[in-house]
């Protein structure tokens, strides 16, 4: 056997050793598992009847001195319980030392360790970790972030906000989605701080808020977000925040700027957005744009008219009816948006 | 004339065996890297804020197409399983592609379809006659699109577009059965980054044996046949960690056509599907990067490891020959249009990674594999052979093949266990050792016919996949 044979079964033999190592592994992490999982469907009944106890207010000192098990089960529970019951459980945690251990990860190295015990804590911990969760935004790992900003929303502070509408343009900024879910999340609270964002926020901040209090029917920012809507200084993302949240809060006043926007607007995510919002204002003013805005170039545009005419109801089947009667273009389209709508008692195939 | 004989096949066995030990090598380092994402991907669970995604009104609106030809096997489980989903906006859109059994009569029956007039909201050209386009009356947001077949999934994938409206589209197979959370885990990445990331795609796993109910996967189980279980393994190293580890070099160029999701808009904006590709995901995938990249607009494809799409593999090898040429004709399709991509480091990792290791080791490595095997043969016929030499080299190969299938099977136990049983478990050792000695061969036999077909420019043909159903739970207690 040459050399460089010999030094193909040696590195043969060294796979070999690998392999059996990786073989004895899974064989002792399938037995350890099953054994595990096996003795915790045995404690589970007996863990189950503590946290019944402590719901009931039993003896809290009998959760705290119960194994280790019990955490997994009460931090299971914690998201579906709500007032007195949520209290008992975040008491418990606190005494087991469960909320300690996760104040302390927060300076974990590890990210994913820092994740979790912001996650805890937005679930456990009140309002006592605040200032540390808010810190935490301009966390060097992404994921941290994110984590922090859902613990804010779960806490449910509304001094969280500044932090959290700052943290979207920060060196190491929060994508706005999760910025968005934690600030729904603090409340009705907010909706000052974020009229004003409207104003003077940064482009990101302003198209969160305006998100924001559509998402609350806000009727008191629509003045603000006409504003935003109809200045075409304005980054369309702005706008097209702008154009949604109105349709959301509802507001008559909207009607005219909406549709204005629609037909002068040149930009079909912009138009599509006060398409959609001219429909959920439910305002038959807005028809009249929703029906010229039928016959769009822009296909996402024509169908989001289409989809608003048929939202107006009888006004809108009205104008649709006449624009059909008198044939064209706009009837054809007009005439085929009618038709549209799910006729029930017209089962196909059955 | 013999020394010449001796020298060429001398190179050629020392060149295939480099190249087998550098493919099994590289192929290690990226199960490696998978298996190190899927591990810190793992420890955040139950933290990832899919709650809030669920019940954030600010979650965009998914729609989910589904093109089904034939498919009237399991087409209510799969509609089942995705009308069950956990996500706050959702449409379907089934599109009944020239089916010849009762697919659209299942489907009308179950929902109570009614005929109405379609509202497109983009134009992207197809090629088969729309016959009509009809609604669920019980209240599920189900539309259903009849189509002449054209034999090209991406033909009808087109025609759902046109009426998709939703910001989000996710493309899944008529065969496939979604876990409740998948489509909440898969989006999550266009909720948390949603100025980058284009497009995501999740864990594909193999459902037959799967005990099912209603569209659920209640109890993941092993194959009896021995050419799943090949795939299982395949599945878990190459969709599984692999995957993940391309992501994690920003350098993925494949999202399952059995469940990937994308930006609507970017998808019309490419022109949608690539009418004549074969390998039509793939093929969607690089085309948005290169448009993207083109453009200089920030763009990221992400895999996520966690959520579970389950689907039906082939049982037999005739089936899974013509799978495996039609995917290799479909890679070689998208390496030659996309062929200015390879090694140009203006497409980053993409460019000099991803598209220059899949020419050489997924489109010209059944190449190689069959060269080698060829040289051995004649090398033994003509006496050159050094038996002891030759032994060990391929133990070599061997051994480095079975750790890489051990080290999948291994990830997969030690992080989502899904196979709880320890039979099946040992199976799955015992496949990985023998995928290397007859499946493996075989694989690349399929893949270099499928290469040939497309060197000689054969019309590419899309044939559906024989579909036998799935598994149904036996009720609980009843006799």
């Amino acid at each position: 056997m040459n050399s460089l044979a010999a030094a193909a079964a040696a590195a043969t033999a060294v796979l070999g050793v690998l392999v059996v190592v990786l073989l004895v592994a899974v064989a002792a992490v399938h037995t350890t598992r099953t054994r595990r999982l096996a003795a915790a469907q045995g404690n589970r009944a007996g863990l189950m009847a503590l946290v019944h106890d402590l719901l009931d207010d039993g003896d809290p000192d009998a959760v705290v001195a119960a194994p280790h098990d019990l955490d997994e089960v009460l931090l299971h529970l914690l998201p579906q319980l709500r007032g007195a019951d949520r209290e008992a459980i975040q008491t418990a945690l606190t005494r087991r030392g469960v909320v300690a251990r996760a104040a302390a990860d927060l300076d974990a190295r590890a990210a994913w360790r820092r994740g979790r015990a912001a996650t805890l804590l937005g679930s456990t911990a009140g309002r006592d970790h605040l200032a540390r969760l808010t810190a935490l935004l301009a966390d060097r790992s992404l994921e941290v972030r994110c984590a922090a900003a859902r613990a804010l929303g779960r806490v449910g502070d509304p001094a969280a906000v500044h932090g959290l509408l700052a943290s979207l343009t920060t060196a190491r900024p929060l994508p706005a989605g999760v910025v968005g879910m934690a600030v729904l999340d603090l409340g009705t609270a907010v909706l000052p701080a974020l009229r004003a964002t409207l104003v003077t926020g940064s482009p990101a901040a302003r198209a969160l808020s305006a998100d924001v209090v559509g998402v609350h029917g806000d009727l008191a920012a629509t003045s603000a977000l006409v504003d935003l809507l109809t200045e075409a200084r304005q980054p369309e993302d702005v706008r097209r925040a702008a154009a949604t949240a109105l349709g959301r809060i509802g507001d008559p006043a909207a009607t005219d700027p909406l549709a204005q926007v629609l037909l002068d607007a040149a930009l079909p995510p912009l138009q599509r957005a006060a398409a959609e919002a001219l429909g959920r204002v439910g305002d038959p003013a807005g028809a009249p744009a929703l029906l010229a805005g039928l016959t769009c170039p822009a296909r996402e545009v024509a169908a989001a008219c289409d989809d608003a005419l048929v939202a107006l109801g009888p006004e809108g089947s009205a104008v649709l009816a006449d624009a059909a009667a008198r044939g064209g273009p706009l009837g054809t389209a007009a005439a085929a948006t009618l038709d549209a709508a799910p006729q029930p008692g017209r089962l196909v195939g059955v | 004339m013999r020394e010449v004989l001796v020298d060429v096949l001398l190179t050629m066995s020392w060149a295939v065996l480099g190249y087998t030990l550098l493919l099994d090598s590289v192929m290690l380092a990226l199960v490696l890297t998978g298996a190190r994402r899927v591990r810190a991907s793992r420890r955040w669970d139950g933290s990832e804020g899919h709650e809030e995604i669920f019940a954030s009104p600010l979650t965009p609106g998914v729609s989910v197409l589904i093109p089904a030809h034939d498919e009237e096997a399991g087409i209510l489980d799969t509609l089942g399983a995705v009308l069950a989903q956990r996500y706050p906006v959702l449409e379907v859109v089934l599109v009944d592609d020239g089916s010849t059994d009762r697919t659209f009569d299942k489907v009308a029956e179950r929902f109570g379809l009614v005929q109405v007039t379609a509202r497109p909201t983009a134009s992207l050209p197809v090629d088969g006659e729309i016959l009509s386009v009809h609604r669920a009356t019980t209240g599920d947001p189900l539309t259903v699109v009849r189509k002449t077949s054209v034999g090209r999934r991406s033909d009808a994938l087109n025609a759902a577009l046109n009426v998709a409206r939703h910001p989000l589209v996710c493309m899944v197979d008529a065969d496939s059965l979604l876990e409740p959370e998948a489509l909440v885990q898969v989006a999550r990445p266009f909720v948390e980054d949603p100025a980058n990331v284009v497009a995501s795609g999740g864990v594909i796993r193999a459902a037959n044996g799967a005990r099912v109910a209603r569209g659920s996967v209640l109890e993941p189980r092993l194959s009896s046949r021995w050419v799943v279980r090949f795939q299982v393994v395949e599945y878990l190293r190459s969709f599984l960690l692999g995957r993940t580890g391309w992501a994690d070099a920003n350098a993925l160029l494949i999202i399952s056509g059995a469940f990937g999701l994308f930006r609507r808009d970017l998808v019309v904006e490419v022109g949608g599907l690539d009418a004549l590709s074969l390998a039509e995901d793939a093929e969607l995938v690089v085309t948005l990067q290169e448009h993207l990249r083109r453009q200089r607009r920030p763009h990221r494809v992400v895999f996520v490891p966690e959520p579970v799409c389950w689907t039906e593999v082939p049982e037999t090898l005739a089936v899974l020959g013509r799978q495996r040429r039609r995917w290799s004709h479909g890679l070689a399709q998208l390496l030659w249009k996309h062929r200015r991509m390879i090694g140009n480091p203006r497409f980053g990792p993409v460019g000099v990674l991803a598209l220059p290791f899949f020419l050489l080791f997924e489109l010209l490595g059944p190449v190689v594999e069959v060269v080698g095997l060829v040289s051995v043969v004649l090398a033994a016929f003509l006496g050159l052979l050094d038996t002891g030499t030759a032994l060990v080299m391929v133990g070599l190969a061997l051994g480095l093949g079975t750790l890489l299938s051990t080290a999948a099977v291994a990830v997969e136990e030690f992080s989502y266990a899904r196979y709880t049983r320890g039979r099946e478990v040992g199976v799955l050792l015992l496949t990985g050792l023998l995928e290397n000695l007859g499946y493996r061969q075989l694989h690349a036999w399929f893949r270099l016919r499928g290469l040939v077909a497309a060197l000689m420019r054969r019309t590419p043909v899309w044939t559906a996949m024989p579909r036998t159903g799935f598994t149904e739970a036996e009720p609980v207690g009843v006799a």
